[in-house]
């Protein structure tokens, strides 16, 4: 930290350097002792905390942070209900669920149309069973099934 | 052994400022965004080892702080505790979601944080020696890793790392000296084999 860095956080924060937010007031109390990483200090660990904060030290802005974070709220705000489903779905957990949906409301689709055609075949094999003859043209009297129901009718057609 | 406290006073202006956000004002969140945007990005980016994930992250946080700030209790914490508690979670999502990612070849993760000067790393001995601490900091197993961060670049004392990893202040403690002795050994190693490497250079 150079003095003048030091002096403009003393201009943002006030001039009690403990009250100061981290890592500004770890940098702050360097700067005052006059103490680095490298500099010989009683306690050892604090050499190491402030060889770590040295290296993890990067060029920060603040302000473009700020401008992005409020970008995404207004976003959010403004499309917390259109984009509801669409968020939703890009999630693992909301694809995961509407796929698992999706097969359930399959699987019980396919289960309907496998039953009418049971009922279908159920009703010509027992007209079947009971001695009705196939129909030619595939339709019987009723008009529903290729069985006759009556064998008699099955000969007309012939 | 660790100090069992930090010497050093409690900022009641973030209260205040967490306060004011809960109440709707924008102009409180960008103070608390100059305020500790900086530490909380260094944090995220030493701990997941890159920058863009890490810039992600903070804003996540910041949007969260925005939604969620009537949630927040001084009686119960400090702040700055609460907001590396929340910073600490989305990392460690984050971290997962990269690790799924590259688990299914989506991505191919590096160490990707520019250092201060970008291009003048290793251009002084001291600049490759930070190098070095970073490369290490990246090898600690990632709890020790965040103890060790917590402590140097949030200045959090004991009981704030056990709240914000959610443990026991004694096993923050044991994370904490772990990862700092791990993290020296790691060190020693690194120079001493710097130190062989110019050695042979000069003979």
């Amino acid at each position: 930290m150079t003095r003048d860095e030091f002096e403009r956080n003393k201009r943002r924060f006030g001039d009690d350097v403990g009250a100061w937010p981290a890592p500004f007031r770890q940098e702050a109390r360097a700067f005052v002792t006059g103490e680095t990483a490298r500099s010989p200090q009683d306690d050892p660990d604090r050499a190491l905390d402030r060889l770590v904060l040295e290296a993890a030290l990067m060029a920060s802005d603040e302000q473009a942070l700020t401008h992005k974070v409020l970008a995404r709220i207004d976003a959010g705000r403004r499309s917390t209900w259109s984009s509801f489903l669409p968020r939703f779905l890009l999630e693992p957990a909301g694809l995961a669920a509407c796929a698992a949906a999706m097969l359930v409301a399959m699987t019980l689709a396919g289960y309907q149309v496998a039953r009418l055609q049971d009922d279908l075949q159920d009703s010509e094999l027992l007209a079947l069973a009971s001695g009705a003859r196939l129909s030619d043209n595939g339709l019987s009297g009723d008009g529903l099934s290729g069985i006759a129901a009556d064998p008699a009718a099955g000969e007309d057609s012939l | 052994m660790v100090p069992a406290a930090v010497q050093h006073e409690e900022p009641r202006e973030d209260d205040e400022l967490l306060a004011r956000v809960a109440a709707g004002n924008q102009g409180a969140l960008s103070e608390l965004i100059a305020r500790h945007g900086r530490g909380l990005r260094m944090f995220a980016a030493r701990y997941l080892g890159n920058a863009g994930d890490a810039e992600d992250v903070v804003q996540e946080v910041f949007v969260t702080i925005w939604k969620q700030a009537a949630r927040f209790d001084p009686a119960r914490g400090r702040a700055s505790t609460w907001l590396y508690r929340i910073t600490a979670n989305r990392c460690i999502d984050q971290r997962r979601r990269r690790a799924l990612r590259t688990f299914i070849g989506l991505d191919d993760v590096r160490d990707e944080v520019a250092s201060q000067e970008p291009g003048a790393e290793a251009t002084t001995a001291a600049r490759q020696e930070l190098a070095i601490v970073r490369d290490c900091l990246s090898r600690l197993p990632e709890r020790q890793r965040m103890a060790v961060l917590l402590r140097a670049v949030g200045d959090l004392d004991i009981a704030a790392i056990a709240e914000v990893m959610g443990g026991s202040a004694g096993s923050a403690e044991q994370l904490l000296v772990r990862g700092r002795r791990a993290l020296r050994d790691h060190l020693r190693d690194h120079l001493a084999m710097a130190a062989e490497g110019l050695e042979r250079k000069s003979s």
